[in-house]
């Protein structure tokens, strides 16, 4: 059933995540332009694209005394980690490989985040990108507990680390029904771990862009497209973690995953937008003292229900 | 046409803004915003992002310095405008030419080849500026040597009594959704505002835009107080959006802003009003931001206004506007007394050193968002003077 390792796999995956990547973009620039009283909104959705053609033109420029190395670093570490996450992420039942960590290696991908964003704010010698930095790993420390016991959860429910078999585990019953908290936890951490909407301080134009204030060109270019390849794959893995993978009547597996996962990936843009930016002063202790206790009980029940 | 060139004519259509305001400029802002909004360039937060810078109004030489350095920053293709009119008439055929110089590649091959011989003969121009207004790059400590001719910060005791580096940032005056002409000079650890201080730009305090209906009142002209009403509640969802777009909720400031272009393009009040409820139902409604405003800069004396946190003038705000709201359609000639009905803007920014001292960047950045100082008016910079 499960086909690890498909060659194809390795072609196909980078355009689906470029597609899916640009049609979050798009999405969320016609959201922004329909909210703005815009007139033909739809065409707003061209405007990642011309905006990735504007940064190619452009040339990268740094400040004085930036360390190069490390903004360069930070900004390819970007979406190379989004891609090596995404290999463990199945099409259905296709995925590059399907180890036996599978949900490990996703995290740890997901960590490097917390080194791609800081060697960014760092790296530009400007003290916005520094103030960037400080946010983000401020950020880390509030969602990334809470994200781990939210994924532990459901690797819990299939008794398994194997992406595939956690997937296959829900052939009755989607574990988002019957794990809603850890499902709502996961979803959050999306938003954090891409630093999107309410969770978007770390780049925030309070701080003029913040951890991103001074790359430009094809730096910057890595960098944004980068986030929305993270965010893209990170919605992506809730369809085998907790809506069931590729099942679903009619329609090839494959193209359940792309369905769901667009759901997932759209719903996110739409909802990001109805919410203010939290300042992670006063979320971090709501994360600990509510989200980690909320999805430790989640996890409980989950480990009763196993048992 | 090669590829390349197709390529910048792409690029070049809707491009992102940065946007300038001088002393005195506002009316010039709020038509150069409604056109943005209405074509649909957006706009953004700084000069790596954007690429046309638009001035707006006319700029003393200290903020033109700053302006002029902030260009030195934006990367071509770029494009710089200077709106000095709130006409349409003038604004569109700047950005038409805005969009034109951006998709012409020659064009900045040239400038930049220019650019490149002045370098070489004129030297390291650029070597050691260390700061950009507003975009305040690494400050300047008292000790620690030097790195590329630039001072390393300095070190100093932190609120929790670690020894970190004293960063020297100025925000402003050339910062996105900042009150116009304000600069404030900061001492920051980490970041954390230490310590702040107060400047004012030239041009401040030569008469503002949002209290034109009662200066013309009090000059005997016949003003119906439903104008100035709807003067005012333009003025206070301009607050409004800027709070929330501070505030990192753009969806509600973007709606905010395009409710006030609205009111000052003389929509009836019928259309406004239900949209006007929506907006400020959901900003009411919004948990989260009450959960962000409360308790930064709280101050207890001054007027009723001010009274409060963050959150609570944003809610007085809020309540302003739809008194305002219902009282546009009012035909009774305007007591030019009225003004001093909780205008919001009046607010003097020697209040604020005391305010942003100990409050991290984000939420001195809400808290001079809440307060809104109008620099243009005297009074805002009466009390500092």
């Amino acid at each position: 059933m499960r086909e690890p390792g498909a060659v194809w796999a390795v072609v196909v995956l980078p355009p689906v995540m470029a597609g899916l990547a640009l049609g979050a973009a798009g999405w969320d620039s016609v959201l922004a332009a329909r909210d703005t009283g815009r007139p033909r909104a739809l065409r707003a959705a061209a405007d990642p694209l011309r905006e990735a053609a504007r940064l190619l033109l452009r040339p990268p420029r740094t400040v004085v005394a930036a360390d190069r190395l490390l903004l360069r670093a930070g900004v390819v570490l970007l979406p190379a980690v989004a891609l090596l996450a995404a290999m463990v992420v199945p099409l259905g039942d296709v995925m590059v490989m399907d180890p036996a960590v599978g949900v490990v290696w996703f995290n740890a991908m997901e960590v490097a985040v917390w080194a791609a964003v800081w060697l960014v704010g760092w790296g530009s010698n400007s003290a916005f990108g520094l103030v960037g930095g400080y946010r983000f790993l401020a950020q880390g420390l509030a969602y990334e507990l809470p994200h781990m016991f939210a994924l532990i959860t459901a690797a819990l429910g299939a008794q398994s680390l194997r992406v595939g078999e956690i997937a296959q585990a829900q052939q009755g019953l989607w574990f988002a029904v019957w794990m809603p908290v850890a499902f709502a936890v996961y979803l959050l951490s999306v938003l954090a771990m891409a630093f999107w909407g309410p969770l978007a301080h770390p780049v925030a134009d309070d701080a003029a862009g913040g951890a991103v204030v001074e790359p430009s060109g094809p730096d910057r270019l890595f960098f944004l497209a980068g986030r929305y390849a993270l965010l893209a794959v990170a919605s992506a893995f809730s369809v085998p973690l907790f809506l069931g993978g590729g099942a679903g009547p009619l329609l090839p597996a494959w193209a359940w995953s792309l369905v769901k996962t667009a759901v997932v990936l759209g719903g996110l843009v739409w909802a990001a937008r109805r919410f203010p930016v939290v300042r992670m002063d006063r979320f971090a202790e709501a994360a600990w003292t509510v989200l980690i206790p909320a999805v430790l009980l989640q996890m409980l029940v989950v480990g009763i229900v196993v048992l | 046409m090669g590829v390349i060139s197709r390529l910048a004519r792409f690029a070049a259509v809707r491009p992102p803004v940065f946007v300038v305001t001088a002393p005195g400029g506002t009316a010039v802002r709020l038509a150069v915003e409604a056109v943005l909004r209405e074509r649909g360039w957006r706009s953004v937060a700084s000069p790596a992002a954007c690429s046309v810078l638009v001035v707006c109004g006319r700029p003393g030489p200290d903020l033109e310095q700053a302006i002029d350095r902030v260009w030195n920053e934006v990367p071509p293709p770029r494009a710089r405008i200077r709106a000095v009119a709130p006409e349409r008439e003038h604004l569109l055929p700047l950005l038409e030419q805005a969009e034109h110089e951006l998709a012409d590649l020659r064009r900045h091959r040239v400038l930049r080849a220019e650019e490149n011989l002045a370098e070489e003969q004129g030297g390291h121009q650029e070597f050691g500026h260390e700061h950009h207004d507003g975009h305040g790059k690494s400050g300047h400590g008292h000790h620690g040597g030097k790195v590329a001719g630039l001072d390393m910060a300095g070190q100093g005791a932190d609120r929790d009594g670690l020894k970190l580096d004293v960063l020297h940032v100025q925000l402003g005056p050339v910062l996105a959704d900042w009150p116009t002409g304000l600069v404030v000079r900061t001492e920051m650890q980490g970041d954390v505002v230490q310590r702040a201080e107060v400047e004012t730009c030239a041009g401040v305090g030569g008469g503002s835009f949002w209290t034109e209906p009662w200066a013309a009142a009090r000059d005997g002209e016949p003003v119906a107080r439903g104008a100035a009403e709807r003067r005012r509640a333009a003025r206070c969802l301009d607050t409004l959006g800027r709070l929330l777009s501070v505030a990192g909720w753009p969806r509600a400031a973007g709606q905010a802003r395009w409710l006030r272009d609205d009111l000052l393009a003389d929509h009836p009040p019928e259309r406004l009003a239900p949209r006007f409820a929506q907006l400020s139902d959901s900003v009411l409604r919004s948990r989260t931001l009450r959960w962000m405003l409360r308790d930064l800069g709280p101050i207890d004396a001054a007027s009723a206004l001010l009274v409060g946190d963050a959150a609570d003038r944003l809610y007085a705000l809020l309540v302003e506007a739809r008194t305002a709201m219902d009282l546009l359609g009012d035909p009774t000639p305007l007591d030019p007394a009225d003004e001093a009905r909780g205008v919001p803007g009046a607010v003097p920014v020697s209040l604020l050193p005391g305010l942003l001292a100990g409050a991290d960047l984000g939420a001195a950045r809400l808290i001079v968002a809440s307060l809104d100082p109008d620099l243009d008016r005297p009074a805002a910079v009466a009390v500092h003077a």
